[in-house]
């Protein structure tokens, strides 16, 4: 595999893991489901596996940058399954609704599988790795597209974060945004 | 507290866009340990299921 095309592979799966968590803002701001800790902490996996995409995509292809990524799906695996095994056992509840028949911690865990077998993958490519030439100090239209996508949305995760659970932990089941009840003295839900 | 990990990831890919790779890792390493730390606080109940 070509280096170049490992900078396309790269900026397309950063591009896809930034449209997950895209998705994840649209069900929280447009649906009012807000998310639950364990989701969140699965947003911050999503975000550890996509660092790695984007320190390739800067810096070159690197197996210490894949290698960020497969330690990153592996945490936000093992966090998604303590969700499902959370609500494994019928008759004990789900968090959210469904879409497409799996909950979002189980499509989370089916998306950290699949970074970790395409990380995998990637590794397979011996020729990206022995780039010679220095890469240009200007990104190309898509791998910047890509990163400033992926960027933005970590700062809005930063701010929603915040505004969620104030300073201190989230609660299990959140009714509403702490940091603005706490300024504003009103319960503001979505 | 909860947002803390986002801030340093955050952190990390700005240093990595001003080509500062092994800072962008620290701040790496930096969140995944506190968003494990913030699981092992929230993951703490135990399930009862037999595997």
């Amino acid at each position: 595999m070509s280096g170049d095309l490992a900078r396309l592979l790269n900026a397309l799966g950063l591009i896809a893991i930034a449209l997950l968590l895209l998705l994840a803002f649209i069900d929280q701001l447009w649906f009012g489901e807000l998310p639950c800790p364990l989701c969140i902490l699965q947003r911050m996996a999503f975000i550890a596996a996509g660092f790695g995409l984007a320190l390739n995509l800067i810096f070159g292809s690197k197996p210490s940058h894949y290698g960020l990524m497969i330690l990153g799906a592996t945490a936000g695996a093992a966090i998604a399954l303590r969700q499902i095994v959370l609500h494994i056992v019928p008759g004990t509840g789900a968090y959210g609704e469904p879409i497409l028949g799996l909950h979002l911690y189980t499509w989370s865990f089916v998306f950290f599988a699949l970074i970790i077998i395409g990380s995998a993958l990637m590794l397979l490519g011996d020729r990206q790795f022995a780039r010679v030439e220095p890469l240009p100090k200007r990104l190309k239209p898509l791998p910047l597209f890509a990163l400033s996508l992926f960027l933005a949305l970590v700062v809005g995760n930063v701010i929603s974060t915040l505004a969620l659970c104030g300073l201190g932990n989230c609660p299990d089941e959140p009714q509403g945004y702490l940091l603005l009840q706490d300024y504003f003295g009103s319960n503001i839900t979505p | 507290m909860m947002s803390l990990p986002f801030l340093l990831f955050a952190c990390g890919l700005g240093a990595a866009w001003l080509r500062q790779r092994a800072v962008a890792m620290g701040f790496w390493a930096a969140g995944v340990v506190v968003m494990l730390v913030l699981f092992r606080i929230h993951a703490s109940s135990v399930v009862n299921i037999a595997l």
